[in-house]
């Protein structure tokens, strides 16, 4: 019984009422990555058939045709992009938002909610880090130039891959101009 | 059952796959069909947005009390995609997917022992069936059903067996607790041990000889996870039993010769487990775990307790995939049990300790598309009898046993994240009779 009694003491001094899995909106991410925004703007990028091809053919499967991205504006300068997404860790779905500067290049990516197990280090900095500064001329693979968690290898995997993805996606619509 | 809907959507998928893989492209007329799906998605997601601001009307109406908790927590669980909201843009619910989640793994291996073929064996190893399910944002049930060996009846040596059947509820992004059937922090494997979470055919020794994986114990625990990087699980659970020592089975696992698996497990003496991860550094994996408790019941006459602990360490740079863990364990008075049971001298007597430990370096080689070729080569020592008390072991050994040194070499191809062929020699250094081929299929999902 004193084993139980210990047990339940980290436990009582858990702080109550916060939303496990939660960490943050996709509203809050947007504002956290680009704090000098006066204004997100909410655009429709639509991708073509050739783009979804050129996509594909860059090794990055598409997944959908229709994206959502807010673009981060003080007055008329765009500062930059974020995207926020969701792609299945193990079993269950991992939100996440990808920040980029106006040049397409990763400024942060932030984890919105985790809900498995196992492999809540992807939530971690430093391992989100890694993303800083890459652009879709990276290859943006675990066990390149990602680094992958022990024990989270699917999360981690899934959540680069969903990175790569939205990177190539807003480079072809700066690019083609749908940004 | 609300099944997963990445289930019900895989004909489909599979059908687009299948189409886009006939053509080498996409043709406008696919594009077409893509961006109608996209736009039959949005107006779903639509429709339960309105869905979920009518039942959290609803909500509110009936229950004023309930606007005090956090905002979150009135989003439905239902919402499962991104949605858009009354600015046009997408929001991400986090209470996305399926209540229910169904998954599971699977070998089949192939051992061809190098001198004496006529043991080469083929066996379907195990094939795991896993069902999640998730009551509410903070709570779920976990269960994995395993078939070992195919068939399991009285005239088979196959088994079936829960591996895990746990509830874990959490308070806390920081904290959860787990109670039930669950598998013990200890090692690289036993928590992770998916054939393609793992190098080779066959699981290390270390981890199966010494760590009796998979090892699972009915209890409580708690998980801390913390933005430092660090992992701290620690509970009380079922332990070992003595009373089962079985000198056969203990000869190759002394912990698997005495594990109870929650089969009526003899709970009198109850164990405490703590395990400590770090993984503060992309790529590196830092850690340990103890595992100590009563294992007599009340039953032997003499008390005894068992202590298992690891250290651990995986570090993955670039395309290295370099792994350590060593572990020993004890089982305490055990002179007196082996004189209590009637055992001293014979060929496997309870040891009073045994230890190992690998060292694992795997490199990816070759990557292609969904293909991956990862050679690996793993030394690893281990003795399951390292001492026996008062030098009252077997006739010949009366100290311990002598350690066995294996070494594995092979490689893992993997099939996207899921399916993995494996192959491997493995080199016994006491034990000549051992050295194998090893030939491997596994899968998860």
């Amino acid at each position: 019984m004193r084993v139980l009694t210990t047990l339940a003491v980290p436990l009582a001094l858990a702080p109550a009422g916060a939303f496990a899995v939660e960490y943050m909106t996709a509203e809050q991410a947007a504002k956290l990555m680009f704090p000098d925004a006066e204004r997100f703007e909410a655009r429709a990028l639509a991708l073509d058939a050739a783009q979804m091809q050129q996509l594909a053919a860059r090794g990055v499967a598409p997944r959908s045709a229709q994206w959502s991205v807010r673009a981060a504006l003080r007055g008329t300068q765009v500062l930059g992009y974020v995207v926020a997404d969701a792609v299945i860790g193990k079993f269950e779905l991992i939100g996440y938002a990808v920040g980029l500067a106006a040049d397409g290049s990763v400024k942060q990516v932030e984890i919105l909610s985790y809900r498995e197990s196992h492999g809540h280090e992807i939530r971690l900095p430093a391992w989100r880090r890694q993303f800083v500064g890459k652009t879709a001329a990276a290859p943006l693979r675990v066990g390149e130039d990602i680094a992958n968690i022990s024990g989270a290898t699917l999360s981690c995997s899934h959540v680069t891959e969903g990175v790569r993805r939205i990177v190539a996606v807003v480079e072809m619509g700066r690019k083609g101009g749908g940004l | 059952m609300k099944v997963d809907p990445r289930f019900a959507l895989r004909p489909l998928a599979a059908a687009l796959l299948l189409g886009c893989g006939l053509a080498h492209a996409q043709s406008t007329g696919e594009a077409a069909l893509m961006q109608r799906l996209d736009q039959l998605a949005a107006e779903l997601a639509a429709v339960k947005a309105e869905l979920a601001t009518l039942q959290q009307q609803r909500a509110t109406a009936a229950a004023p009390v309930a606007q005090a908790a956090p905002a979150a927590q009135a989003v439905p669980a239902a919402q499962a995609a991104p949605v858009a909201d009354a600015s046009g843009s997408a929001r991400y619910s986090v209470s996305a997917g399926s209540a229910t989640v169904i998954g599971g793994y699977g070998e089949i291996n192939y051992n061809r022992p190098k001198n004496s073929s006529r043991d080469a064996q083929a066996d379907l190893r195990r094939a795991v069936l896993g069902i999640q399910h998730r009551f509410d944002d903070r709570t779920k049930v976990v269960t994995e059903l395993e078939v070992e060996h195919a068939v399991a009846s009285s005239g088979d040596d196959g088994e079936v067996a829960l591996e895990q059947a746990y509830v874990e509820h959490q308070f806390s992004p920081a904290w959860a607790a787990r109670a039930g059937l669950f598998l013990v922090p200890m090692g690289l494997i036993n928590e992770n041990h998916e054939p393609n979470a793992y190098y080779g055919v066959e699981r290390n020794f270390v981890e199966t000889a010494i760590i009796p994986s998979t090892w699972r114990e009915g209890g409580v625990q708690a998980v801390g996870s913390f933005d430092n990087g660090l992992t701290l699980q620690a509970g009380v659970a079922t332990g070992f039993n003595v009373n089962k020592w079985d000198p056969a089975e203990g000869r190759e696992s002394p912990l698997g010769a005495i594990h109870q698996e929650m089969q009526l497990a003899r709970s009198r003496d109850l164990s405490l487990f703590g395990a400590l991860n770090w993984r503060g550094i992309p790529g590196l994996l830092v850690g340990g775990g103890v595992f100590s408790g009563g294992a007599s019941h009340g039953i032997s006459v003499n008390k005894s307790r068992v202590t298992l602990w690891d250290l651990h360490a995986r570090w993955t740079p670039g395309r290295w995939d370099l792994a350590a863990v060593v572990a020993r364990g004890s089982i305490s008075n055990s002179a007196a049990l082996n004189n209590e049971f009637g055992i001293v001298g014979s060929d496997a007597p309870i040891p009073r300790s045994f230890d190992g430990g690998y060292v694992q370096a795997a490199y990816k080689l070759w990557e292609s598309g969904s293909y991956k070729l990862k050679p690996f080569v793993r030394v690893e020592r281990f003795n399951v009898a390292r001492r026996y008390a008062d030098g009252l072991g077997p006739i010949g050994t009366p100290d311990g046993l002598p350690t066995e040194r294996v070494l594995t070499a092979g490689t893992n191809f993997d099939i996207g994240s899921g399916v993995v062929l494996k192959a491997d020699y493995q080199k016994f250094k006491q034990n000549k009779d051992l050295d194998r081929f090893d030939l491997g299929l596994g899968w998860s999902f």
